[in-house]
C-alpha cells in the first residue's frame, strides 16, 4: 500500500490585495511508497507548504484527491489525520506551557492518555528531557525545531510530513536531525520532506517531485534526475602534459565522448569525472 | 473522551499561568465598581421596585463579570494560539470542531464563573456591612443554569469573533462596539422600569437583557423579566452562537498573526 497518492491536486484562491485568482497548484500529482523518504523540492512560493497544508487538511484543494494508507483526506480527515505527524515551517513560540506540557497535550490531540515513555524517549532522543520545565520562550531556535519534531512524533504516525525541518538550524543540529530521521525510516516509517539543502536532499532521499510555480516539473529518483537534467565535466589529461575538459550530458559515456570528439584513447593518461549534482539539475529545471 | 479532557485542561490550564491578568485583575474591577456604585452612589439611587442598589447591582456586576471573562478567555485562547501557532496543532490533530467548541466553552464558563463567584462574595460583604444582612441566592439551580448559558454564550461568541478576526483592532472594535454597549445597556447597573419607554423598548431587543435579568431573578427573587422567556432567550443564545463558531471554525482562517 502506498503511504501518500497525490492525484491531479489543484488548488486556486483568491488574492483580494491583487484582486485576481491564484493557481497554487496546478494539478500536482506523485505518490510515496511506504518506507520511503521523499524529497518535495521547489524554489519558494513554489507551492509545497500549499500542498503540505492540503495533506494536514489546513487547506482544502479545489479538486484532485489525496490518500493517506488508502484514505481520503477529504472524505475521512479524522482517520488520515491519525496517521500523519507534520513539523510545520514556521517554529511554534506558545508562551504558556513547558515542553512536557507540550508534548502531554500533543499526546491528548490524538487520544493518547499518560503517554510518559514515549514523551520521554522521544525528549531524551531530542536532546529536550533536561529542558523539558522550560517554557518554549527559554529555548533556543534549535530546541524550538526539535520540540516540533517531537510534537509530530508522539502518536507514533505512519507519514511523517517535514515541511522545511532544519531551516535556519545550525550544521551540527542539521546533521544529527537528518540521522534521527535516516533511524525513523528503518524503523517503518514513510516521511515527506521539503528542504532547500539539495545535497541532503540528494543523499537521503529515495524520491523526488520538483515543483516550481504550482507545476510538477519532475517526479523520479535523485539518481534520474540528476541524469536527465545535470551535466557532468570530463577532465582528460593527456600524455602529452595537455589537459582537456569537456561537460556533457551525464548520459554521454565516455566512448561516445572520445568519438565525438576524435580522441584517440592511446593519447590519455587520466580520465577524471565529476558528476552533476542534484543542485545542477534542480537549478537547471526550475531555471526552464 | 482523552481529546475532550485535554482540550478543557489546556484551556484552565492556559488562563491559571496567568491568574493575575485573567483572575485578579477583573475582581478588583468588580470591586471598584461596587464600591463607587453599589457602595457611595447606591446610597441615594432609589429604584421602583422597592429592591435596594446595592443588592440590585451585585448580580449585575456577576453576569458583566461572567461574560466578559468568557468572551476574553475563548477570544484570546484562539489569537495567542494563532500567534503561537498551537491552533495549527489543534487543527491537524484528529478533533472534531464541536470538540474545541465545547472545551473552549467550558473553559469560559470556568473562568466567567470564577470571577462571578469572587465578585459575588465580595460583594455579599459589602452587602452585609452596608445593611446588615446576608444577600441570599433564591433560586440557586437557576442561577447554576445560567451561570452555564451566560458563559457558554459569550465563550462561543469569543471563538467566533477571533477566528474571523485578522487583527487586534478588528478583535477590540468588537469588544468596544458590540460588547461593552450590549453589556451596559442590558441592566448590568440599571433597572428599565426607571428608562424612559422608548429605552425600554430598545433594551427588550438586547439579547443580554435577559440573561442579565434571569441572573438576577435567581439571585433576588424578581426581575424585570419573566424567568420563561430569560430562559428561552438564553436557549436560542447558546445555539445560535454554538453555529456561529462551528461556521467561524469550519470556514475562518487559521493563517499566523
Amino acid at each position: 500500500m502506498k503511504a501518500l497518492e497525490v492525484k491531479d491536486i489543484k488548488k486556486t484562491y483568491a488574492d483580494k490585495v491583487a484582486g485576481k485568482k491564484v493557481e497554487a497548484l496546478k494539478g500536482i500529482s506523485f505518490d510515496i511508497e511506504k518506507g520511503q523518504i521523499f524529497g518535495l523540492l521547489g524554489p519558494n512560493g513554489a507551492g509545497k507548504t500549499t500542498l503540505i497544508a492540503s495533506i494536514t487538511t489546513l487547506e482544502k484543494p479545489t479538486s484532485g484527491e489525496l490518500l493517506v494508507f488508502g484514505d481520503s483526506v477529504i472524505e475521512s480527515p479524522l482517520k488520515t489525520k491519525m496517521k500523519v505527524g507534520v513539523v510545520h515551517q514556521e517554529v511554534i513560540n506558545t508562551g504558556f506551557f513547558t515542553i512536557e506540557e507540550i508534548l502531554d497535550f500533543q499526546s491528548g490531540y490524538y487520544g493518547i492518555h499518560r503517554n510518559h515513555e514515549r514523551c520521554d524517549y522521544l525528549m531524551h532522543k531530542l536532546s529536550l528531557y533536561e529542558h523539558r520545565n522550560k517554557k518554549v520562550k527559554q529555548l533556543s531556535g534549535g530546541m524550538k525545531r526539535r520540540l516540533m519534531i517531537a510534537k509530530a512524533l508522539v502518536h507514533t504516525p505512519k507519514l511523517l510530513l517535514l515541511d522545511e525541518p532544519t531551516a535556519g538550524v545550525d550544521v551540527g543540529l542539521r546533521e544529527s536531525l537528518w540521522k534521527f530521521v535516516q533511524e525513523l525510516k528503518n524503523e517503518g516509517m514513510s516521511i515527506l520532506l521539503t528542504t532547500h539543502y539539495l545535497e541532503e536532499a540528494e543523499q537521503m532521499c529515495d524520491g523526488v517531485a520538483i515543483i516550481n510555480k504550482g507545476q510538477l516539473l519532475f517526479n523520479g529518483t535523485p539518481k534520474d534526475m540528476i541524469a536527465d537534467y545535470s551535466q557532468k565535466k570530463l577532465i582528460l589529461i593527456m600524455k602529452n602534459g595537455e589537459t582537456k575538459e569537456y561537460i556533457e550530458s551525464n548520459k554521454v559515456g565516455i566512448g561516445e565522448l572520445l568519438t565525438k570528439y576524435d580522441i584517440d584513447i592511446a593519447e590519455i593518461q587520466d580520465i577524471k569525472i565529476e558528476e552533476g549534482r542534484l543542485e545542477d539539475a534542480f537549478s537547471k529545471m526550475v531555471s526552464l | 473522551m482523552i481529546i475532550f479532557y485535554t482540550l478543557v485542561k489546556r484551556e484552565i490550564k492556559r488562563f491559571l499561568k496567568v491568574v493575575i491578568q485573567t483572575v485578579v485583575s477583573p475582581i478588583i474591577s468588580s470591586f471598584l465598581y461596587l464600591l463607587v456604585f453599589g457602595v457611595s452612589l447606591g446610597a441615594s439611587v432609589k429604584l421602583n421596585n422597592g429592591i435596594n442598589y446595592l443588592s440590585f447591582l451585585i448580580p449585575g456586576l456577576m453576569v458583566m463579570g461572567l461574560i466578559n471573562n468568557a468572551f476574553q478567555n475563548s477570544s484570546s485562547s484562539v489569537v495567542t494560539s494563532k500567534f503561537s501557532g498551537d491552533l495549527e496543532d489543534i487543527r491537524v490533530a484528529p478533533i472534531p470542531n464541536s470538540y474545541i467548541i465545547w472545551a473552549m466553552g467550558l473553559g469560559g464558563v470556568f473562568r466567567g464563573s470564577l470571577v462571578a463567584v469572587i465578585t459575588g462574595v465580595v460583594g455579599s460583604l459589602f452587602h452585609y456591612m452596608q445593611l446588615n444582612e446576608l444577600l441570599y441566592v433564591s433560586h440557586p439551580i437557576w442561577l447554576l443554569y445560567f451561570f452555564a448559558v451566560g458563559g457558554l454564550i459569550f465563550a462561543f461568541l469569543g471563538i467566533f469573533v477571533a477566528v474571523l478576526a485578522n487583527t487586534f483592532d478588528q478583535l477590540s472594535a468588537f469588544s468596544t462596539f458590540i460588547l461593552l454597549p450590549l453589556t451596559y445597556l442590558g441592566g448590568v447597573f440599571i433597572s428599565i422600569e426607571n428608562l424612559h419607554p422608548i429605552w425600554q423598548a430598545i433594551s427588550k431587543l438586547n439579547p443580554l437583557f435577559y440573561l442579565i435579568n434571569g441572573f438576577r431573578y435567581s439571585m433576588l427573587g424578581q426581575a424585570d423579566v419573566n424567568l420563561s422567556i430569560a430562559v428561552g432567550v438564553s436557549l436560542v443564545g447558546v445555539l445560535v452562537t454554538f453555529f456561529m463558531a462551528q461556521f467561524a471554525l469550519t470556514k475562518g482562517s487559521f493563517a499566523r498573526w
